[in-house]
């Protein structure tokens, strides 16, 4: 914006600052000749009556410096006009004026060689320090004869005229520039509305909208631009009306599915408790009738929880958690044969028990879904930010190009093997990390499998505890001990 | 363990294989379908433990709650569909003891009545006996009462059981998950909700202004306590 509007000032500014220029050259150029003009017209007309009238008829014939005062011309040639004379007799002895001692030699060579020539001549230039008029000639016999007058005037309004012509130039470009920015603002006035509703609307208040001015391109744009935000709105508001409508449904239909759920789950345990006493044919039908419920279960529980998310109902309420406590609790609960390695001390985070029970449990299924029977590492990791917790497989891992998708919902790296989980387990620990401002990352693991690695911010050691310094990395199965003591 | 159970339950398969499950467990069953029915069954046969759907016909669970609060320290579990909804913190208001989120398996029911049940039958363990003096309350494990100015509180067996828990080491934080293991028998992952509203219910019968706590202290950011005795 502010590159247009300078724009568009400095060009009025430049053809302004041209116009001038112009018009105040060809004014001093017009003036300077004229009034010179009139000056060079007066001398030469007084110089010719000088020399073809009062020359001639002077007594003695002034052949040198003395004839020519007692002849009387000096006083002759000041009364017709207002000029001194410079009389040149060939010898070392010229008339010079009283004020005037070696202006001879001042005189311009080539004048004087004009006047040799026996031609009227003139030149401009300055003698003793004042600017003049110098008109020459002589007669056949008679000495050069130079007539001298003042310019000084001439200069004098000349330079009032360039001090009054810059005066005039600064104003008008001082104009322009003034004139300039009003224009420009007045032009780009929409603009900066249009830029303003462009921003509110990419800031996503989509009722922002430009003020329809009047008639002109911008006003036939405004239109334009606030039918396309109309356009986007509705389009954007029918999305949104969509996905409330979606999130509710899965909302309603998880919350319609609980009530025969819960008498399925309850049926389900029942039969398992009782599952020695049935035939062997029927007991497998009922075994995998068990293992069915719980996959449903399973689905719903993540589907109600999803739909949690989607409602905004979850806000995290922050607590004092003993990391390793809960490390070692969760995977004794859900995955006991994987391997923990732990800080010698506790690590505390402000977090919230329940949902890192979540997260973890979530991602140790996950390692069970997905690398069954490879072993599983999880570690604790202390960092000066916080803390990061880290479940590695040794499982077959994922194509890089699919480790961004991991965290969606119901994506399933391998569709082959997708039976065990409902596909949202790793979208629902995510949620969750969000939630708790922990950020959960994947990757390639070297060597082949995968890594999840939840960082949580903040942590302190407990108080009162004396083994903090040694932090334990699990890198490929094998613990390396990293000391802050060492140099 | 013969302990009489009340099941209050509108969803007839749900009711049906909960009875069965129970039954199975020990527990004998009286049933009841809908909020009236309940508290007339109730009445009748004066049951060791209610439990008590949240969301049932004619009168709720919540109000169901309330009704037999106001005429015994009854244990009450309630059977909630969500556990994240304001249902949990109404429902351990009207005065359940504990909830058990639908659907469940009927192992992880059966826990939970005999959690509540254990307390209430009391002896936990020893060390319980005698009575325990806090401020003006005067607290006697054996007969499981409490008395201010020689007139009895009548307290749930939960809230006693969290009061005579905190007595015991006057001073001394408890944090929500040991008062979750002691008073509910979770080992993990308890709900802290139970013991927040436990402890205000408790206090809006025992301290002089349950606003202003001076008996069972909030210890910010870490759990519970009793005052001691000096002070």
């Amino acid at each position: 914006m502010r590159g247009v509007r300078a724009r568009l000032a400095l060009t009025l500014v430049a053809l302004v600052a041209v116009t001038v220029a112009a018009i105040g050259l060809g004014v001093y150029g017009f003036v300077d000749a004229s009034l010179r003009d009139r000056l060079i017209a007066d001398g030469r007309k007084q110089a010719d009556y000088n020399l073809s009238v009062l020359l001639p008829g002077a007594v003695p014939p002034p052949t040198d410096r003395a004839a020519f005062i007692a002849s009387g011309l000096p006083d002759a040639f000041a009364l017709r006009g207002d000029s001194a004379t410079i009389a040149d007799f060939g010898d070392a002895k010229p008339f010079e004026p009283v004020s005037m001692p070696g202006a001879l030699g001042e005189i311009s060579p080539a004048l004087r060689a004009t006047v040799a020539a026996g031609q009227l001549g003139y030149a401009w230039q300055t003698l003793a320090g004042q600017p003049v008029l110098i008109v020459g000639g002589r007669q056949a016999g008679s000495p050069s004869l130079y007539f001298v007058f003042e310019a000084s005037d001439v200069e004098t309004a000349l330079a009032q005229l360039r001090i009054g012509l810059a005066a005039a130039a600064a104003l008008a470009i001082l104009a322009a520039l003034a004139a300039g920015g009003l224009i420009a603002r007045g032009i780009l006035r929409p603009v900066d509305a249009a830029a303003g509703a462009a921003r509110r609307i990419g800031g996503g208040d989509l009722s922002a909208r430009v003020p329809v001015g009047g008639r002109d391109e911008f006003g036939r744009w405004a239109v334009a631009f606030n039918e396309m935000a109309t356009a986007l709105e509705s389009t954007v508001e029918r999305l949104e009306v969509a996905k409330r409508q979606n999130q509710r449904f899965v909302a309603d239909v998880s919350h319609e599915l609980r009530t025969p759920l819960t008498a399925l789950v309850a049926e389900a345990s029942l039969i398992e408790a009782g599952l020695g006493n049935l035939p062997p044919g029927q007991r497998r039908a009922a075994e995998l009738l068990v293992a069915d419920v719980r996959r449903l279960r399973a689905l719903v529980d993540d589907l109600m929880e999803v739909s949690r998310f989607d409602a905004g109902a979850e806000q995290a309420a922050f607590e004092q958690v003993d990391l390793s406590h809960l490390v070692t609790t969760v995977v004794a609960s859900r995955l006991p044969e994987a391997a923990v390695s732990l800080p010698p001390a506790p690590v505390l985070v402000e977090a919230e028990l329940r949902r890192l029970d979540r997260i973890l449990g979530n991602l140790l299924d996950n390692a069970r879904d997905h690398a069954p029977g490879a072993p599983v590492e999880v570690a604790v990791v202390p960092t000066m930010e916080g803390a990061v917790v880290t479940v590695a497989d040794r499982g077959p891992g994922v194509p890089r190009e699919v480790l961004p998708h991991l965290f969606e919902r119901f994506y399933k790296a391998d569709a082959s093997r997708s039976a065990g989980s409902s596909g949202l387990g790793l979208a629902i620990a995510a949620e969750h990390a969000a939630l708790l401002g922990a950020t959960l990352r994947a990757r390639r693991r070297p060597g082949g499998g995968l890594v999840f690695a939840l960082t949580l911010p903040v942590t302190r050691s407990l108080p009162g505890s004396d083994g903090p310094d040694t932090m334990v990395a699990d890198s490929g199965g094998a613990s390396e001990s990293v000391s802050r003591d060492r140099p | 363990m013969d302990a009489r159970i009340l099941l209050v339950e509108d969803d007839p398969s749900i009711r049906e294989v909960t009875a069965l499950g129970l039954g199975a467990a020990g527990f004998t069953v009286a049933t009841a379908a809908d909020g009236v029915e309940g508290v007339e069954r109730w009445r009748a046969e004066r049951p060791d433990l209610v439990l008590l759907d949240v969301m049932l016909p004619r009168m709720d669970g919540l109000e169901v709650c309330r009704a037999i609060r106001r005429e015994a320290t009854t244990p009450i579990v309630m059977l909630t569909a969500r556990a994240d909804t304001i249902d949990v913190v109404v429902g351990l208001e009207s005065g359940a003891d504990d909830y058990v989120r639908k659907p469940f398996e009927m192992r992880e029911l059966v826990a939970r009545v005999r959690a509540a049940l254990r307390r209430h039958a009391g002896g936990t363990g020893a060390g319980e006996v005698g009575t325990i003096v806090l401020g003006p309350l005067r607290i006697d494990l054996d007969g499981r009462t409490v008395e201010r100015d020689a007139r009895e509180i009548p307290l749930t067996r939960t809230e006693f059981d969290l009061l005579a828990d905190l007595a015991q080491h006057p001073g001394r934080v408890c944090t929500r998950e040991v008062l979750l293991d002691h008073v509910w028998g979770y080992d993990y992952l308890g709900d802290s909700r139970l013991v927040d509203v436990a402890i205000g219910r408790l206090r809006a019968k025992v301290e002089d202004d349950p606003s202003n706590p001076s008996l069972v202290v909030t210890v910010r950011g870490a759990g519970y306590k009793a005052a001691r005795p000096d002070g």
